[in-house]
């Protein structure tokens, strides 16, 4: 095949760190930036908590062209319901929806998936789809390559009801410790919080303060 | 009178008639053909007030340049233009496909088309086929939400980007971005800084070749540099390799006539 | 090897002055062993179009009718005859519509634009990538010799004279070091006003 020049046939994966937690009248939800292609880093300023609707996020782990094609059906999808029935969707729709997909296509898709918003009936709500295509309620979830590096930090900092600011602290050292010990996890922390009034973005940098050391590049990066 | 076994319309869409047949010859022992690749330097880029996309021009058949000069950056729209890396027959199609769909969205809604309608077309059709076309590309474009670069990779996913690479170039091209991109820079800055990735591409990437070709988009024109600069020209040659007439030695030859003789006789008619 | 090279063979193109060329060997094959020596792989398919197969030789042959059968159905239709640009644009999109199970040839397209006589040359891979330049084009088992020699031997605006003499010497000497190629070859020079084909005289081992 003469030189090797194909590495971009290497599916592209966000090998990656996702997580969310649940507080009191809302979620945090919390991803790494970095998606890869191989050893190759397709995107370092990724975002992978990608909206459903105006209250309801997911976080994408897995295959991204995977991962982004059904967050794009589902969001449409709730779109729909939501011009048909002039009601907001419900966290738990969204996350069954993810659930029918991941679970049908289970031969054929490489998607982790945490489903996380801000619903009037239930509140801030968190559920795991992972790769099989099971769906659970959590108060607590992590995902991705780079959990495993933070289960144990996870368990020993996590605390059911902690308030919103402690959430956001907990969420941003989590994913700072698996962007540290994971190759696939990298880039900046991205942060997202809903509640009954939608959804406030948080961004950390990769350095000491959190803060950007390039003045201008914030406007491309949110 | 139409057959079933001879439709006078051949039946749309891929034909899998001889996937069999070449697996069993494949089964043989024969190594499988190589198709034309664009082992490429492609690049795009947003400045102050629009996008400039970049490629290289060479074309590849394993080690062999099968055409020097190629054009990468093909047409979607007027406001659309998309860069391709990969198979380059896959690239050529597919883009051609999405850009008769881009003409008859654009006559049916009678506006410009936005540039994510591009994006979601390209990714949905290229995620159905789950990988096996493989065109990778730079989409980019200015609409009426401004500029905007998509890169969009062959198994259907995409990433929005103020600046991409794709293709065996981009690590190179990629270091020249990341050195020297800074937010809104000017038009003139964008060329240079696009030149000097696909440049950068051009000399150390063996995939890439020839010379470099741009594509500016600005918000109410578009102008597709072909041949940008001739980054490697052929020497010129001091004598010709000339052969004498009857050099070849040739066993018969039977010549054609084609020149066609008329005769135009004009024929009296009765006026009514 | 590749089941392109089974049958052996190869064609070349070249845009002269007002003219174009298309060469072809004469082998047929089944891998070392020669079945016959007058197998042309060039087909003259317009009166100023010619189309060269490589390759499999059982694909060369259904290519060549299927396309024959898509031309003449263009041509009833339109009551008008098909010019090399979309001959080669309706070759390209046959050739991928089987992308997924392809037919294994490599072909070439020759002519002269039946309204304006421009000269037109095409190559495509296997899945119709194609492929306009404005020198040559190449296809067959010796692709590689005959790119150096078109390279060396070929300038721009030659006569229809000197046009036989490159591509016949650029032919001859690619598929003298070629074993799959050879035993005699065809050259056809396209003109406005008529068309010129001669056998060469080769090597025949």
């Amino acid at each position: 095949m003469g030189p090797g020049f194909d590495f971009t046939d290497t599916p592209v994966s966000t090998g990656t760190t996702i997580m969310a937690v649940e507080f009191d009248g809302g979620v945090v939800i919390g991803a790494d930036s970095r998606t890869s292609s191989g050893a190759y880093v397709a995107n370092r300023v990724t975002d992978k908590l990608t909206q459903i609707s105006d209250k309801i996020y997911c976080c994408r782990s897995g295959s991204a062209a995977d991962t982004q094609a059904i967050a794009d059906i589902v969001a449409y999808s709730l779109n729909y319901h939501r011009n048909q029935t002039s009601k907001e969707p419900l966290v738990w729709e969204a996350a069954s929806e993810f659930r029918n997909f991941c679970y049908n296509y289970r031969d054929s898709l490489l998607a982790g998936i945490i489903v996380a918003g801000w619903d009037e009936e239930r509140g801030g709500q968190v559920y795991s789809v992972p790769l099989g295509g099971m769906l659970t309620r959590e108060s607590c979830t992590i995902g991705g390559s780079g959990s495993s590096f933070i289960y144990g930090f996870v368990r020993e900092h996590y605390r059911p009801g902690m308030p919103k600011e402690e959430c956001i602290e907990f969420v941003k050292k989590a994913v700072q410790h698996a962007i540290f010990h994971d190759g696939s996890s990298g880039g900046v922390v991205r942060i997202g919080i809903i509640d009954k009034d939608g959804i406030e973005r948080r961004l950390f940098y990769n350095t000491e303060s959190g803060e950007s050391k390039i003045a201008g590049s914030q406007s491309f990066i949110n | 009178m139409t057959l079933d076994t001879a439709p006078e319309v051949p039946r749309a869409g891929f034909n899998f008639d001889n996937c069999r047949r070449n697996a069993a010859l494949l089964q043989g022992g024969f190594k499988p053909p190589t198709t034309t690749k664009t082992g490429t330097t492609i690049v795009g880029v947003i400045y102050k007030d629009g996008v400039v996309l970049g490629a290289d021009t060479r074309a590849t058949e394993g080690p062999i340049v099968s055409d020097k000069n190629c054009a990468k950056i093909h047409y979607l729209a007027d406001n659309i233009y998309c860069c391709g890396a990969g198979t380059a027959a896959d690239t050529e199609m597919t883009t051609d496909l999405i850009s008769s769909q881009l003409e008859l969205h654009r006559l049916s809604t009678e506006r410009q088309v936005p540039v994510v309608c591009a994006n979601n077309i390209l990714k949905q059709m290229l995620f159905r086929y789950q990988g096996h076309i493989s065109a990778a590309l730079v989409l980019g474009g200015v609409d009426k939400y401004g500029p905007h670069i998509y890169c969009i990779h062959p198994h259907g996913s995409a990433d929005k980007l103020p600046y991409a690479t794709m293709g065996s170039g981009s690590l190179a091209a990629m270091a020249v971005f990341e050195s020297r991109w800074k937010p809104d820079l000017t038009e003139e800055e964008a060329k240079l800084l696009v030149r000097d990735a696909i440049a950068s591409g051009i000399f150390n990437d063996l995939g890439s070749g020839s010379n470099v070709d741009l594509c500016v988009i600005r918000k109410d024109s578009t102008e597709y540099l072909r041949n940008h600069e001739l980054a490697n020209k052929k020497g010129e040659r001091q004598l010709n390799y000339g052969f004498k007439k009857g050099t070849t030695p040739i066993l018969h030859t039977s010549i054609k006539d084609l020149q066609i003789t008329e005769r135009v006789q004009a024929v009296p008619m009765e006026i009514a | 090897m590749s089941i392109l090279a089974y049958n052996g063979g190869c064609v070349v193109a070249m845009r002269g002055k007002d003219c174009v060329a298309i060469a072809t060997d004469h082998r047929f094959g089944v891998q070392a062993q020669t079945i016959s020596t007058d197998f042309k792989k060039v087909f003259h398919i317009a009166p100023r179009m010619f189309l060269g197969l490589t390759g499999l030789q059982t694909d060369i042959l259904t290519v060549r009718d299927r396309l024959m059968f898509r031309k003449n159905i263009y041509e009833t239709k339109e009551n008008r005859e098909m010019a090399p640009k979309p001959f080669s644009a309706m070759l390209s999109s046959f050739l991928y519509e089987h992308r997924f199970g392809p037919y294994f040839i490599e072909p070439v397209v020759a002519g002269l634009d039946p309204k304006t006589m421009k000269p037109f040359i095409c190559n495509m891979d296997l899945i119709g990538c194609p492929n306009e330049p404005d020198d040559f084009v190449v296809a067959g088992t010796c692709a590689e010799q005959l790119y150096g020699m078109c390279e060396t031997l070929w300038r721009p605006d030659l006569e229809p004279d000197q046009l036989f003499e490159v591509i016949a010497q650029s032919m001859v000497n690619a598929f003298d070091r070629d074993a799959m190629s050879g035993w005699g070859a065809t050259v056809f020079i396209i003109e406005k006003d008529k068309i010129t084909e001669r056998s060469l005289k080769t090597r025949m081992d």
